[in-house]
This record gives C-alpha cells, sequence and structure tokens, in this order.
C-alpha cells in the first residue's frame, strides 16, 4: 500500500483552486478591517443603496469561504464514493465522518424547517453565528455518539512499526483500515482513533459536570439573593474562598494519593451529588404542596430514582465509601470521580455568584411582589417565579461553562491529573504529543484542534444565544 | 458651519414616511406626514404609544438607526433638506441649531462627567470658543434654568442631582447654543406631578425669552395645552388632525380626537353620573393596520364601503387657522351632539368599615454602612401616624407624589413589612404585627393588590391561565384541576378576556390585557380589599378609561373597598369617594372628594391640584409653582414637612411651621387637615380650578 498524500490523486488540479480561494479569503478579510479607516464614511447606521468597497470585500469573502466548504465537499463525496484514496487524506477522513454529516444534516434540515416552533432554540437558526457554533458542538456530540463506527482501530492498541509515523502512512496490514490516517504517536497508537475516542470522554464528562455545577450554585445562590443579609454574607464569603484558592494546586491536593485515601474526594462527591436531589424535592414540593397527592408521587418518584442513583454513584468499590453491594447500579473509575468532583467544586461558585446576582435584580419585580402577597413561600418565589426569568444569561453562562469545563479536563490531562495516562481524551493526549513536538507535532496538534474547535462552537452558540434571546 | 438666516418656517415636514425594515418586512411608522412650524412656535405632537411621534422626532434628527428609512417626502430645515446634507453638515446642526430633550434626564447626561464640562463642550465644539467664554455662557445658562446656587452646580455630577434638576440641566444643555429648534420627547414623564408643572413653566418661559421653535411630544393633551400653540394629534402612524389649540380643543374634526377626550377624566366627568367613554378595540399593529382609515375599526361613524377604501388624504376645514383632519366624513358628523350617556349605575352606598387604621407608624433604620455599621443608624420615618377608615364598596384614594409613604403604608396593610406602632384592623382582626406568612388563608385572599407596571406584573414565563390557577390554588379555591380550570375562566369572563388568553404568555398580550390579568389575580380570592398602585398610569389614555370602568364595575359587583394609590388627581377625582393627602409619611388632608377639591385646601393640596394639566380649555387655573424639590425622607426638613416649598408660610406667626409639626384639625364633618393656617386665612383660600363661564 502507498502512503496517502493529504489530497490524493483528486488534488492535482483542486488544489491550485484551493489555494487560491485561500488568498482571496485572507486578502479580503483583510480589506475588509482595512477600507472603513480610509474610505470617507457616509451616514453612519443608514442602508445604502448602492455598495461601497467594503460591501464588496465582504461579497468576497463570502464567496471565498462557500468555494473553500465547497471543494471540501467535493473531496470528501469524491472519497464516499470513489474509490480508496483517490483525495487523499482530507477525504478519508471527511469519509469516516459520514454518519456524523448525515446527522448534521438531518439536524439542521429538521430544525430550520420547525424552527418558528422551536422558540429559543429555533430562533438559534436566524443568527449565523449561532448556527456554526452549533455545528461544531453537534459534530463532536455526533462524533462521540457514532465513535465505534468512525473509528478506524483501536485507540489503545499499539502496532510497532507505526511509531511516530506521519499522517497518511500505510499499515500493511490486509484485516484492518490500510492507514493510520493522522499518523502514530510515540507509543504506536493511531491519533485519529484516539482523537475520535477522546470526544466521547470530553462529550460525557463536561456538560455533565458542568450541570451538576448549576445545581450547586442555583441552590445556594437563590436563597443567597433572595434572602440576603447574614446567609449570603456566609455564603458570599465561602464562594470567594474557594474562588481564591489556586484551582490547579486544589486539584493537586484533591488526587494526591494519600487524600484519596482517605476518602476526602468520596465525601466531597457525597455532599456536591446530593444538591440536584435537594433541588428537585423543593422545586416538585414548592409547586404542588396544594395537591398532595400529586406532589407525593413525584417527590416519590425523584427520591427513589434520584435516590438509587445518588447511593450507587458514591458507594464505590475500592473506596472507604461502600455499602451497596449487589444493589450498585454502576462503578465510576475513581479518576473520573475525582475529575468530576473537582470541576463541579471549582465551578460551583461561580455559577452561584451569577445566580445571586439574578436573584437581587429579579426579585424587585412586581411578579415577585405579587406572589408574595398572596402568601407563597420563599422557595416557590425563588425556584418558579426567579428562576426561570434568569434563564436567558443561565443558558448562556450554561453554554460558555461547558467551554471551560472542556478546557479544565484539557488542563487536567495535561498535568496528568486524574485520568489514566493511557486515557485518549484531548487534553492528556496533547500531554502525551508535546515530548517530541518539535520532531513530531501531529500527535498533539489532533487533539489540540479537536479541543480549539470545540469550544469555539460553545462560545460561538453561547453568543448566538445571547443575541438570540434578547430579540424578540 | 455658520448659522444662517431664513425667513420661512423653521421646520418644513412635507408628506413624510419612514419604514423600518426587520428581516421579515417593512414596517412604515410614520406614513404621509406634514407639518409646520414657525419661528417662535410650539407645536405638540400627541399620541398613543406606537403611534410613531418619537419617530418624527428621529427623522427630524436624521437619527433612525441601521434598521430605519425615509421612503418618501422631506424635512427642510430653514429652508435647507435635512435629507440631503452630508454627515459633517448633519453634526454640525444637531446640538447647535436642533436640540433635543429626552424623557430620561439621568440617561442624557455623563455620570462621569461633571455638570460644568458637559455644558462647556457644547458651545466649545460648535462654536470653538475659549474654556473661559464657554464657562460664563454655562454659568448665565444654569442660572436662567432656575437653579439655586448655580456655581456649585457646574462643579457637581450628574447623580448628585434630583431628577427635577438634572432635567433641568438637560433643558440648560439644549439651550447652550440657542437654537431655533427644539424637541422635547416626553421631556417630564419621568418627573413627580409638582416638579413636572415648574418644568413646563421653565421650558414656556425661556421658549420665549429665547425665540426658540418647539416640538412637543408628549402622550398628554393637558400638557399639550399648556405649552403649545399648535397641536397635531397622531394615530397609528398617521396625523389625523391639526391645526391651533383652541381650534382642536373645542372644534374638533376627527373621531379620534373626540374619543380621545371623551376616555381622559375631564372636570365633570363622574364615575356614576357621566361615566367615561373608552374607546373599543385595540390599537392596530403596525404591519395590520386596516384599508383605509386606520382608526375605522374603532370608529363611531365608520361607514363600510367609504372609510375601508383607499388612501385618505389630510382635507382643510375651511375658516380655521391650518385646521386640517384626515375623516371623509367630517362635514357630515354632528361634532356638537352630546355625548350618549350609555349605562348610568347608581352611585353605591358605602357599608360598614372593614378597615381601620390608627395611628399607625412604620420606621426603618438604616445603618451608614452594611458592614461596619452599629454606630451611626439612621431612622427613616416612612408613615408617621396614619389614621383613617375605609368601608365596604367605598374608593379611597391616597394621593401623593414618591416617597410620601404611599408604597411603604400598602407593604405594611399587606404583610410584607410589620408596623412599628399603631394598629390595622381587618374585619375585625388586628393584623398590624402579623406578617404574611404567619396570616390565614382568609386574611391574604382578602386583602389583594393590583399592581403598577404592566410589563412587570406578570410572570414572564408561566402561561396567563396558570398564573391565575395558581392564585386560586394558594387560596384553597376549587377542589379539583378541573374546577380551579372553570373558575379561572370566569374570571377572564369577569375582566373582558376571551377565554383563548388562558394559554397565552404575557408577552402576547398588550400593556392593557396585562393589566386586566392582574386584576383577575387580585379577584380571584374574592379580595374585600383591593391596593390598587397606580394600575392605569402606565397605560395609554385610551386603555386607561377601559381598565378604570372595568376595576369600578368589578367593586360595585362585589362591594370591594378600594385604596386607588394614585398621583394623578384628574382620575381620582373621577373615581373615588374620599381622598387622602400624603406628603412625606404624613397624611396631610383626608376628606370626601368634593372636600378635598374645594378650598379651604391644605396648602400641599392646593398645589397639586394647580399642577395637574387638564386638558380642558374651559377651565381656568391658578399657578402655583412650588420651589425647590421634595426633601428627602432620610433627612425630613423640622417641623410641618411641607415648610419647605409652602407659600403660605408667612401667615402663620412666629415661625411655628418650622418648630411643630401641625396637629391633626378637623374642619368639617371627616375633613381633615394638617396645618397651622388659622381659620381666617383658611377661609380666604380661592378654588385653584374654575370652569370659565360659558
Amino acid at each position: 500500500m502507498d502512503p496517502l498524500t493529504w489530497t490524493g490523486s483528486f488534488g492535482a488540479f483542486l488544489n491550485p483552486i484551493f489555494y487560491a480561494l485561500v488568498t482571496v479569503a485572507a486578502i479580503a478579510i483583510v480589506a475588509q478591517f482595512v477600507i472603513p479607516f480610509v474610505t470617507p464614511s457616509g451616514e453612519r447606521g443608514a442602508i445604502t443603496l448602492r455598495r461601497g468597497p467594503g460591501d464588496y470585500a465582504a461579497m468576497a469573502v463570502q464567496f471565498a469561504l462557500l468555494g473553500i466548504i465547497a471543494i471540501v465537499v467535493i473531496f470528501t463525496l469524491s472519497a464516499i464514493l470513489g474509490p480508496y484514496g483517490i483525495s487523499g487524506i482530507i477525504g478519508e477522513v471527511g469519509a469516516r465522518f459520514t454518519p456524523v454529516w448525515i446527522a448534521l444534516i438531518v439536524t439542521y434540515a429538521a430544525s430550520i424547517f420547525y424552527k418558528r416552533k422551536l422558540g429559543l432554540y429555533g430562533k438559534l437558526f436566524d443568527s449565523p453565528i449561532g448556527m456554526v457554533g452549533f455545528g461544531l458542538v453537534m459534530f463532536w456530540v455526533f462524533t462521540a455518539i457514532f465513535s465505534n463506527i468512525i473509528m478506524t482501530h483501536d485507540p489503545l492498541a499499539q502496532e510497532v512499526i507505526m511509531k511516530n509515523k506521519v499522517p497518511g502512512t500505510p499499515l500493511g496490514q490486509d484485516d484492518a483500515f490500510p492507514h493510520y490516517l493522522f499518523g502514530g504517536d510515540s507509543l504506536a497508537r493511531d491519533v485519529f482513533s484516539r482523537m475520535v475516542a477522546g470526544s466521547q470522554i470530553v462529550i460525557m464528562i463536561a456538560p455533565l459536570a458542568t450541570l451538576f455545577a448549576f445545581m450547586v450554585g442555583i441552590t445556594l445562590g437563590l436563597p443567597a439573593g433572595y434572602f440576603s443579609g447574614k446567609l449570603d454574607t456566609v455564603l458570599s464569603f465561602l464562594a470567594n474562598l474557594i474562588l481564591a484558592f489556586p484551582v490547579i494546586l486544589l486539584f493537586y491536593l484533591l488526587v494526591t494519593p494519600e487524600i484519596v485515601a482517605t476518602g476526602l474526594p468520596t465525601y466531597m462527591a457525597m455532599f456536591l451529588f446530593l444538591f440536584p436531589l435537594v433541588f428537585l424535592t423543593i422545586l416538585f414540593n414548592s409547586r404542588f404542596f396544594t395537591q398532595p397527592m400529586k406532589r407525593n408521587i413525584l417527590i416519590g418518584v425523584v427520591l427513589f430514582v434520584g435516590g438509587w442513583l445518588y447511593l450507587s454513584l458514591i458507594s464505590q468499590s475500592a473506596t472507604p465509601v461502600n455499602f451497596m453491594g449487589a444493589l450498585d447500579l454502576f462503578n465510576v473509575p475513581g479518576g473520573i470521580l475525582i475529575v468530576f468532583v473537582s470541576v463541579v467544586f471549582v465551578n460551583s461558585p461561580t455559577v452561584f455568584r451569577i445566580v445571586r446576582g439574578l436573584a437581587l435584580d429579579i426579585q424587585t419585580r412586581d411578579y415577585v411582589a405579587a406572589a408574595q402577597t398572596r402568601g407563597e413561600g420563599p422557595w416557590y418565589i425563588m425556584l418558579w417565579e426567579i428562576l426561570p426569568n434568569a434563564r436567558g444569561p443561565l443558558i448562556v453562562d450554561f453554554c460558555l461553562r461547558i467551554g471551560y469545563t472542556t478546557i479544565l479536563l484539557g488542563t487536567l490531562g495535561f498535568f496528568g491529573l486524574g485520568l489514566p495516562p493511557e486515557s485518549p481524551d484531548w487534553g492528556t493526549t496533547i500531554n502525551a504529543g508535546r515530548r517530541l513536538l518539535s520532531a513530531y507535532p501531529h500527535p498533539a496538534i489532533v487533539p489540540a484542534v479537536a479541543l480549539v474547535t470545540m469550544v469555539l462552537g460553545l462560545n460561538l452558540l453561547a453568543d448566538g444565544l445571547r443575541e438570540e434571546s434578547l430579540r424578540d | 458651519m455658520a448659522k444662517w438666516d431664513y425667513d420661512g418656517p423653521i421646520l418644513e415636514i412635507d408628506e413624510l414616511s419612514i419604514s423600518f425594515f426587520t428581516r421579515l418586512r417593512e414596517i412604515p411608522a410614520v406614513m404621509d406626514f406634514s407639518c409646520t412650524v414657525q419661528p417662535g412656535e410650539a407645536m405638540g405632537l400627541v399620541g398613543e404609544s406606537g403611534c410613531g411621534k418619537s419617530t418624527v422626532a428621529l427623522g427630524v434628527m436624521q437619527d433612525l438607526g441601521v434598521n430605519g428609512r425615509i421612503v418618501g417626502g422631506s424635512i427642510k430645515f430653514k429652508g435647507r433638506d435635512l435629507g440631503e446634507m452630508s454627515a459633517d453638515e448633519l453634526r454640525d446642526v444637531r446640538g447647535s441649531e436642533i436640540a433635543m430633550i429626552y424623557q430620561e434626564p439621568m440617561a442624557s447626561l455623563n455620570p462621569a462627567m461633571k455638570i460644568g464640562r458637559q455644558l462647556m463642550e457644547v458651545p466649545m465644539i460648535h462654536e470653538g470658543v475659549g474654556e473661559k467664554e464657554a464657562y460664563e455662557r454655562a454659568l448665565e445658562v444654569v442660572t436662567d434654568v432656575k437653579l439655586p446656587d448655580p456655581k456649585r452646580m457646574l462643579d457637581s455630577y450628574p447623580h448628585q442631582l434630583s431628577g427635577g434638576q438634572q432635567q433641568r440641566i438637560v433643558i440648560a444643555m439644549a439651550l447652550m447654543s440657542k437654537p431655533s429648534l427644539l424637541i422635547l420627547d416626553e421631556p417630564t414623564t419621568a418627573l413627580d406631578v409638582t416638579v413636572e408643572a415648574a418644568v413646563v413653566e421653565l421650558v414656556k418661559d425661556l421658549g420665549k425669552k429665547y425665540g426658540t421653535s418647539m416640538l412637543f411630544i408628549s402622550h398628554n393633551l393637558g400638557l399639550v395645552l399648556e405649552t403649545c400653540d399648535r397641536i397635531c394629534v397622531m394615530y397609528s402612524g398617521e396625523a389625523v388632525e391639526t391645526g391651533s389649540i383652541e381650534d382642536v380643543f373645542d372644534k374638533m374634526r376627527h373621531p379620534y380626537t373626540q374619543a380621545l377626550f371623551r376616555s381622559i377624566p375631564l372636570p365633570g366627568a363622574d364615575k356614576s353620573s357621566r361615566p367615561l367613554k373608552a374607546i373599543p378595540g385595540n390599537f392596530p399593529l403596525p404591519h395590520e393596520r386596516p384599508n383605509g382609515c386606520n382608526f375605522g375599526p374603532r370608529c363611531d361613524y365608520f361607514e363600510e364601503g367609504r372609510c375601508n377604501q383607499g388612501d385618505i388624504k389630510m382635507s382643510e376645514v375651511p375658516g380655521d387657522d391650518r385646521h386640517g383632519s384626515r375623516c371623509l366624513k367630517w362635514q357630515e358628523v354632528d361634532w356638537d351632539a352630546p355625548m350618549a350617556i350609555t349605562d348610568q349605575k347608581e352611585k353605591a352606598t358605602p357599608g360598614d368599615v372593614v378597615l381601620k387604621m390608627d395611628n399607625l407608624k412604620k420606621y426603618y433604620e438604616v445603618a451608614a454602612s452594611a458592614l461596619f455599621g452599629g454606630a451611626n443608624k439612621k431612622v427613616v420615618k416612612a408613615n408617621e401616624t396614619l389614621s383613617f377608615e375605609a368601608r365596604e364598596s367605598e374608593t379611597l384614594a391616597i394621593v401623593g407624589e414618591s416617597g410620601c409613604g404611599k408604597s411603604t403604608f400598602a407593604k405594611v396593610l399587606m404583610g410584607l413589612e410589620t408596623a412599628t406602632d399603631g394598629t390595622i384592623t381587618m374585619l375585625n382582626q388586628k393584623i398590624e404585627d402579623v406578617p404574611i406568612e404567619k396570616r390565614s388563608t382568609d386574611t391574604v385572599k382578602n386583602v389583594q393588590m393590583v399592581f403598577q407596571n404592566p410589563f412587570d406584573t406578570l410572570n414572564p414565563s408561566m402561561t396567563v391561565g396558570s398564573q391565575i390557577v395558581r392564585a386560586l390554588e394558594i387560596f384553597g379555591i376549587g377542589d379539583s384541576v378541573q374546577a380551579r380550570r372553570e373558575r379561572m375562566l370566569e374570571l377572564l369572563d369577569l375582566v373582558k378576556l376571551p377565554r383563548a388568553f388562558a394559554d397565552r404568555m404575557p408577552r402576547q398580550l398588550s400593556g392593557g390585557q396585562k393589566q386586566r390579568v392582574g386584576i383577575a389575580r387580585a379577584f380571584a380570592g374574592d379580595a374585600k380589599i383591593v391596593v390598587a398602585d397606580e394600575p392605569v398610569s402606565a397605560l395609554d389614555v385610551s386603555v386607561q378609561a377601559a381598565v378604570t370602568d372595568l376595576l369600578m364595575e368589578i367593586q360595585r359587583e362585589h362591594k370591594t373597598t378600594l385604596l386607588f394609590i394614585s398621583h394623578d388627581l384628574s382620575i381620582v377625582r373621577y373615581l373615588s369617594d374620599r381622598v387622602m393627602v400624603m406628603y412625606l409619611g404624613h397624611v396631610v388632608e383626608l376628606g370626601s372628594t368634593e372636600q378635598v377639591f374645594a378650598p379651604p385646601y391644605h396648602p400641599y393640596t392646593e398645589a397639586l391640584l394647580s399642577a395637574v394639566p387638564i386638558a380642558d380649555t374651559s377651565i381656568e387655573k391658578q399657578h402655583i409653582v412650588l420651589e425647590g424639590d421634595i426633601p428627602s425622607a432620610m433627612n425630613p426638613p423640622s417641623g410641618c414637612p411641607f415648610q419647605t416649598r409652602c407659600r403660605w408660610k408667612s401667615d402663620v406667626p412666629g415661625g411655628l411651621c418650622e418648630k411643630e409639626v401641625p396637629p391633626q384639625r378637623t374642619l368639617a364633618d371627616g375633613h381633615q387637615i394638617k396645618c397651622h393656617l388659622g381659620e381666617d386665612v383658611l377661609s380666604k383660600m380661592e378654588p385653584v380650578i374654575k370652569v370659565a363661564a360659558e
């Protein structure tokens, strides 16, 4: 088998067009920035019918970008339809992601078709920024879902001859996928498959940890803002204390074997994971205490299901807290649990402060006064009058915070904390690739680009959501 | 650029059309609008929110934002077309030739710059004068707007001034370069009534002194009557009637103008014998305007096949001075026909006492700093010895400006705060020190509240129906989900909203509709006492009448006691049986409506009455302008709370006003005032409002 080039035989005539388009796009983007400074400005903000040089630059950028996308699509399609290797690495990688493309197209088509009925989610498709961000995020979500189909090799398997090989090196085995698309790393594992497998870990941990951080932050932040006074002073002080503590040092402390042995992370997990249960119980009780039947059913379900999950989560074999025995539904690997706890622990104070500020603001509204004058309890007012109306900023922050958490996971992986060294998550792989970075950059660059696109997507998505939630 | 001289009209707007462009469609905001402002003339632009009056002003300033564009017509300023000026020329004109004053004074001033600097900027930028001269000019203008201690004013930051003072500074800034045209966009809406009266007086005087033409935008007909020479009434993007104040007020020739006047409480209107007539229907959305006459669907004189066809142009009313009407039928309508009085109602007779307050006091302790407080605590006396009774099916109006303690009083009554001293007896129960969480469901549902701001009164993330159902749940009404839903639909019927609204979100409702939902929610538990905190002040005039009427009707049916908090004396006179006037936490006057609205007055009531603009040319008003602002409740004046602004103070011998709080005196049966003035002075007082002999 021959090595694959980046664009294959197909690239021979497409490459010049591709480079030309990239050059045009680059020049036009620069021009777009420069033109407003050199040309005399017309009436600011007015719509003018004749086009100025700035408008032409904007059009050039648009067409160039569309052209680049079109060429990538051609590469991908030719790889799917044509014989193996015709459009090189780019084409084959695109072809591997076929299930992701199909899922994305279906999602977009359905969402755009029904967008007027979908509330804020539908309005996201009115904003180009939001659409791009959502696309990037969903790309990695679908990659995580379909990772078993996409992966070309076992992410942990080593093939001695592939050690530090460049992208497109043939494997020389008949039964497996013929090439390592993005090359091999220093332990001769497939970089491409490890990137895909890593998405699974990141997509699973980051949103879930952020969700838990939000539960903790909301449950503490609402009363701090609503009651203010002493409670607020104490809670805010604690939050500031945690925020003031160096995060990395905190992580080092939490994962030190001696501290793990004392069970401290597990006890913290016991404490932090209790919040979702408390949150849901109060949520339903405050709303439905006027209908005891309904309330009892709802709270019963929450306590039974949630309680079991909670107990299974905190009861780990080989830790001081292990009591569930056969009823234990699942065991979370120790490293992941610690990472999870630390991420929740450092994120919740920030969420707490945001929620507290929002509660302080919203509690002055008349509908809160109306609820007070009809004798509602404080928790009803906090959870059903204040919280739903604080959702706009919270959703935006949620997206941003998943991004931070992803980076935080990367940082943790980079420092070799928490997750085992062979884990394919992006942070750990970047760390592993760092050692030979000057000689073989590809094992580190590939997961780094993955991390960048994912976080960029989340930030764009948050921007789009913020922009659209302000409109009506 | 030098100012140029021009003999013709200052502003000529000719068939102006302005549209805003959104992603979905073009929204015409102003259509075929023409008006002319002569030098020294004040033009009033009146209309409800969304009628395009502010858009006209922004069009004149050529500041329509990214989405707005002038799609037809021209705006000529002193003979030059503003639409053809370059950006540089416009920049020169704005601020020096055309100045604009906005509604919110704090938002118009740069909070990080001293007042003096901001004022001096104007001539320094536009005329390039030196710093010294600019300072002199600033000092002169600040003196002109009658601010005390002008030098200190120039040296302070905006936040150190009160709202009224800030608005005076904004006016001073607008006058700095002696503009030919001054545009005032609701300049006094954010101010208290007595402060508003002073600012309006000032604007009028300065307009005369500087010879400035004015474009005065307001929703308040009374204010326009007091300030302007000519008026232009707008409806849904079009000018419907224009003319001199006298012509339009006395000889209106458009059905909308007529309906507008019939829906505002003028003296003479009465809730039982001559009720207000609300304009039926709703204001059309810009993209849902009807064919032909925009007002057609709501008009009493509507004629099918004629009024809803084609474009209707402005037509001149012959004989009057530039008086025009955009109505096809104005020559056929009998404009002098008296208003058809449809439903006269029996005056309700007050029943037993349901609420009694005795010597109620509410003090707040304010620490200087939250963290290290303790040493210098200040006591704010929000309510001082409040005593009154309210009877069944009676309307008691509580009148006062901001800081008078009316909201604190409502909070104490509702149980959100507990009283410092005194008693509140409601239906023979003492509730003054029972906070709301300790009150029984019965007590809670008997006292309910209607809030001021319609956009704030409903939870934006819950459907209208579920919010009412929630109130029913809390009050323990109905034993099943179906029963409560049925009751909720009945409540929607009660406030005359379609039942389909139950599943709507609050943002899909107009302000008036939201306020109706708020009323339905308050009456969910058949409340005995309803506290209405300025329930209509944020609504448009035509909607106000409908909501007020609804409130009255429900009150009549349910024999509710209504405590109506307001600063608008016109509406208070229209609907209340008794009036309580409050100032800085004190009740200064209490009596039946007739007693309070006729002399002898408390000096503060007298000033309030004079301050309220009345949209009736046949009313003669005594002009009493109060000096200064309302003192802060943190630092009240010694003796009588009103002594700092009272014009009768010199009639009380021995400086008693500054030493002692006056005692509560009973003048006539049930008429109490808190004043040191002797009987002889009080009996000499003249009525503030006189209806001129016709």
